[in-house]
């Protein structure tokens, strides 16, 4: 592997004292479709949070083309998952399309024209374009996630982290996203998508990286996505690592000495 | 007295105080009613209410620890006390496993607790200064000064400047908190400050309209204007023209007749334009949705008849009496639904008889194409049975759109028969 695109090193996250992610290593390939798969609370959305900076990692270090994020920020696109948000909010669906510019033009500078055709162009991508004005309240699960990924695609970057983009879609979308990711494949960019259906895997990722808070295999998919590395992290760990994890939380353990 | 006479006391100099307060307050609403939106917008109604209920121990502390009653020490106190409380807040989530509202609770408790004790105590320390300590409980809008009407203009400018000027990352951490951080948005300064204007301003409110009421005035003005609008910008114009109005109403109102307080009657006028939202706000509000469930009922109403029609002429005579189709149907509103039709040249009428036109059969046709486009989809999809499937198709054919049927061919390879081999009508 040339220079990673993404390295995680000793990457562990605790909530209180629950690990979400514990001690991760791992480095992921640039130009590919990877999956990040586990079972639910495996920490799979927390690694990418934490890859973003979104949550600070409790020890550890991630870094972005052998950089720091600070410096490769513009890069990379953060699509979150789509449940964590009020749909209720007060926006259309431009406004949130819009937000994907704001990254560029900061905090108070106006938007231009260029950013008005960059926004047009990546609803465009998506089939919004006629959903522009429609309040955001209005739009079924698999339009809300088109929206989020349009908003990613204006921010015009080359590494695109995606939070559960299949879940809850409807078909339509679901083939809309894959061709838009193909698309996106062949033109150089790098996509990680946390997922968690196992039957689409093989057809939607070239790489993998399945985890159950500790990481249990990272590899092609090829390689790695085998009946024994799959009830590694599926089936009976999930259960010892649960219970430790429990044990750590009800007693307050500290996970190792510092 | 004439009217315009009448008119005309309210501006001469002994109306001078009423206009003071009647401002004062109006401007004070404003300030508290557009920061407090991206409090209603952040979910976090609730904290208006700890912050302005912590304020109390500040102002207690201010006034021990310099023996006089200056509002420039008072504001100073009550800012710290009330980021404090915030701050603890946020403290005790980040290290418990408490659940927010008991958080909220047991701080504002705990603050306002602390603030009623150390207030006796200074009550009956027997410091002639301290009279009038207690106003900050409730407020005591009557002995606004000009001077604080001039503090309250200068927070209510800041107020606007700052959400002018930061409108878009006060929305984007609302909206999206964690992807504002993954855009290097320093989410953590910005949550700070917009805390900093809403303590600041809950500060110096309740000097006039008192500790339980303030919360009322961040919340109630954007609750009302969300009903309003889908914007945050008009929410923020909206719930600031509320607020302004509210707050100079309502000392007008409670200065009408005796014993008449100013805190409450802002916050019942508030309140009013709040109901008067939700009862006429576009698309939200309860009238809006009256009206089409209403406009629903027609449509519903006109396609059966619709159908009927169709359904007994094709069986023989082109016309139809009266008698025939109300042996025939169930639809209500009978007359209204047969004007309604011919109006929009679906039918015609003779004498007695109604004949569809050309229109109307394209439109009876498009109706049972529907009904029939659905039993197909739910017998092919869901397995049921034959005799499952009228009912639900006859409810949902008046809502399938010229979108969704033109899925619904595609899906089905635009079949020729129902389920119960009757052909569709293309």
């Amino acid at each position: 592997m040339e220079i990673p695109i993404i390295e995680a090193h000793n990457l562990t996250v605790l909530y209180g004292r629950k690990p979400a992610i514990w001690n991760v290593d791992f480095k992921l390939p640039e130009g590919q479709v990877i999956g990040i798969m586990g079972p639910n609370g495996s920490g799979k959305s927390t690694l990418l949070k934490a890859i973003m900076g979104v949550v600070k990692p409790t020890t550890g270090y991630t870094k972005l083309y052998d950089q720091e994020l600070e410096k490769v920020r513009h890069k990379v696109s953060y699509v979150p998952q789509r449940q964590e948000i009020d749909w209720d909010f007060p926006a259309s669906v431009w406004d949130v399309v819009s937000m994907g510019r704001f990254r560029v033009r900061g905090i108070f500078k106006r938007l231009t024209s260029e950013d008005n055709d960059i926004i047009k162009e990546s609803l465009g991508k998506v089939n919004m374009l006629g959903f522009a004005k429609r309040q955001i309240s209005q739009l079924s699960g698999g339009q809300q996630q088109r929206v989020f990924l349009a908003r990613a695609l204006a921010q015009q970057g080359e590494l695109f982290l995606m939070d559960e983009p299949f879940a809850g879609v409807d078909v339509a979308t679901e083939e809309l996203i894959i061709d838009l990711l193909k698309d996106m494949k062949s033109n150089g960019k790098t996509l990680i998508i946390v997922h968690h259906d196992l039957h689409t895997a093989q057809s939607y990722f070239d790489h993998l990286v399945l985890m159950n808070t500790r990481l249990v295999a990272c590899g092609k998919t090829s390689d790695v996505f085998t009946d024994q590395i799959l009830t590694d992290t599926y089936g009976g760990k999930l259960t010892t690592i649960a219970k430790i994890s429990q044990e750590l939380e009800n007693k307050e353990f500290p996970i190792r000495h510092r | 007295m004439s009217f315009w006479q009448n008119i005309s006391t309210y501006f001469s100099s002994e109306y001078y105080t009423f206009w003071v307060v009647s401002i004062g307050a109006g401007i004070i609403c404003f300030a508290a009613g557009i920061v407090g939106t991206f409090s209603y917008l952040r979910k976090r109604a609730l904290i208006g209410d700890v912050v302005s209920h912590a304020v109390l121990p500040g102002v207690a502390i201010s006034f021990m620890l310099t023996g006089v009653k200056n509002p420039l020490y008072f504001l100073i106190g009550a800012t710290t006390s009330g980021i404090l409380s915030i701050w603890l807040v946020d403290f005790i989530q980040s290290k418990s496993k408490l659940k927010p509202d008991t958080i909220l609770a047991l701080t504002l408790s705990v603050f306002f607790g602390i603030g009623i004790v150390l207030l006796t105590k200074i009550q009956h320390s027997g410091d002639a200064a301290q009279s009038g300590l207690d106003s900050f409980l409730f407020g005591k809008a009557a002995s606004m000064t000009m001077h604080d009407v001039i503090i309250f203009s200068i927070i209510a400018l800041i107020n606007t400047i700052c959400i002018v000027v930061f409108l878009r990352a006060f929305s984007i951490i609302s909206f999206d908190e964690e992807y504002a951080k993954s855009i290097g948005f320093n989410v953590k300064v910005i949550k700070s400050f917009l805390a900093l204007l809403t303590v600041i301003t809950v500060a110096i409110g309740i000097q006039s309209v008192g500790i339980v009421l303030m919360a009322a005035l961040l919340i109630t003005p954007a609750s009302g204007a969300r009903f309003l609008t889908n914007s945050v910008k008009k929410m923020l114009v909206y719930a600031g023209i509320f607020a302004l109005f509210s707050g100079f109403s309502g000392v007008i109102i409670s200065s009408s007749g005796k014993a008449m307080p100013t805190g409450p009657w802002i916050v019942v006028v508030l309140s009013i334009f709040t109901i008067i939202a939700i009862f006429f706000g576009k698309e939200k509000g309860v009238i809006a949705r009256m009206r089409t469930r209403k406009s629903n009922n027609i449509k519903i109403n006109n396609e059966n008849t619709l159908k009927t029609i169709y359904k007994l002429s094709k069986e023989g005579n082109e016309s139809i009496s009266r008698d025939q189709l109300i042996n025939n149907q169930s639809t209500t509103q009978f007359k209204p639904t047969l004007k309604r039709l011919e109006k929009n040249q679906i039918l015609i009428r003779v004498n007695e008889s109604v004949i569809l036109t050309e229109k109307g059969k394209l439109a009876a046709r498009e109706v049972i194409r529907k009904h029939r486009l659905w039993e197909i989809y739910l017998s092919k999809y869901f397995n049921l049975d034959p005799d499952h499937l009228h009912d639900d198709a006859e409810g949902i054919e008046h809502i399938i759109t010229p979108e969704i049927e033109k899925h619904l061919i595609t899906l089905l390879n635009r079949p020729e028969k129902d389920p119960h081999q009757s052909e569709i009508p293309y």
